[in-house]
């Protein structure tokens, strides 16, 4: 068998401060899966869909987990759920929220609107990186990934 | 957090024994109650005769669910519970199978899966695989309300 590709995580976090944490919490865990970090829905969904410069699946590929937030500008994790919902083949690729808002009508949300799981994220740094750590053992470790047929083939022009 | 059993619904003896058997290392242990097959599952999360007692079947936090099950698979056990009207549709469910099948793990997240996990073959590493659930699905994860 190939040598497996490391897969991509997409992580959608306005926060810049906690999107470093759990970037580093990425970091510490010894699989060095790639990281895409965007900033709202909005460029997540340029992200997903490969518009402009995303185009690109060598460079940008399409990721096997999706870490969102869901209070973000632009474009609420809400809505990218929703949006994604649509899509063919992405709407496979497991979506895990990691937000503050614990109120059970955004959880409730964010089920109906298709979410994998949903985590709250704790205020304490120590915390982001031992959920962060659980998170990669999971969800890149134990738990079966989806196919995605979108790849870009060696061989292709 | 969570507060409903887990409802495993698994039709083979051996199998069940051996994750029955790795809850029980769980400490503190979570209740875990088990159907047969596809058919039962419905009649228990729809609450008909026998289940309808929910004092004695309560709603489970989480479902895990085989694939390959008599009567209706587990594939059309997620399906229903995905096209239903009430809270029901949120129910977390996690595939735990012995089928590694790329249509089946593509299937399963297409009718809206929440997680896919196949069945180690030998026991250290069912119950590695059983305390990572507990942790992540019991203590980590927000549940919706059901």
């Amino acid at each position: 068998m190939a040598e497996p590709v490391l897969s991509t995580i997409l992580l959608v976090e306005d926060t810049p401060s906690d999107a470093a944490l759990i970037r580093r919490g990425f970091e510490k865990t010894k699989v060095l899966n790639p990281i895409v970090w965007t900033k709202n829905g909005q460029e997540a969904l340029g992200y997903l869909s490969g518009l402009g410069q995303y185009g690109d699946r060598t460079k940008y590929p399409l990721p096997a987990l999706i870490l969102l937030d869901l209070d973000l500008p632009e474009m609420t994790g809400f809505e990218l759920l929703q949006w994604k919902r649509m899509q063919p083949y992405i709407r496979r690729i497991p979506v895990v929220i990691l937000t503050i808002d614990s109120a059970t009508s955004a959880v409730n949300a964010a089920y109906d609107l298709g979410a994998n799981s949903y985590l709250v994220k704790p205020g304490n740094p120590d915390e982001i990186m031992r959920i962060v750590k659980i998170i990669q053992e999971y969800w890149l470790g134990l738990n079966e990934s989806p196919k995605l047929v979108l790849r870009a083939t060696p061989d292709a022009k | 957090m969570s507060e409903g059993p887990v409802l495993l619904v698994e039709d083979d003896v051996s199998d069940f024994r051996l994750i029955q058997r790795a809850f029980a290392k769980i400490k503190p242990s979570i209740p875990m109650f088990r159907l047969t097959h596809g058919d039962e599952a419905v009649a228990y999360l729809a609450g008909d005769a026998p289940y309808e007692n929910r004092s004695l079947h309560p709603i489970p936090c989480v479902v895990l669910l085989d694939i390959k099950l008599p009567r209706r698979s587990g594939l059309e056990v997620l399906e229903w519970i995905r096209t239903q009207e009430s809270e029901l549709k949120r129910l977390p469910i996690i595939m735990l199978t012995s089928s590694k099948h790329q249509l089946d793990v593509n299937k399963a997240y297409d009718l809206g899966v929440n997680s896919y996990l196949v069945k180690p073959s030998n026991n250290s590493e069912l119950e590695q695989l059983v305390s990572a659930f507990r942790n992540y699905w019991i203590d980590l994860n927000e549940g919706p309300t059901l």
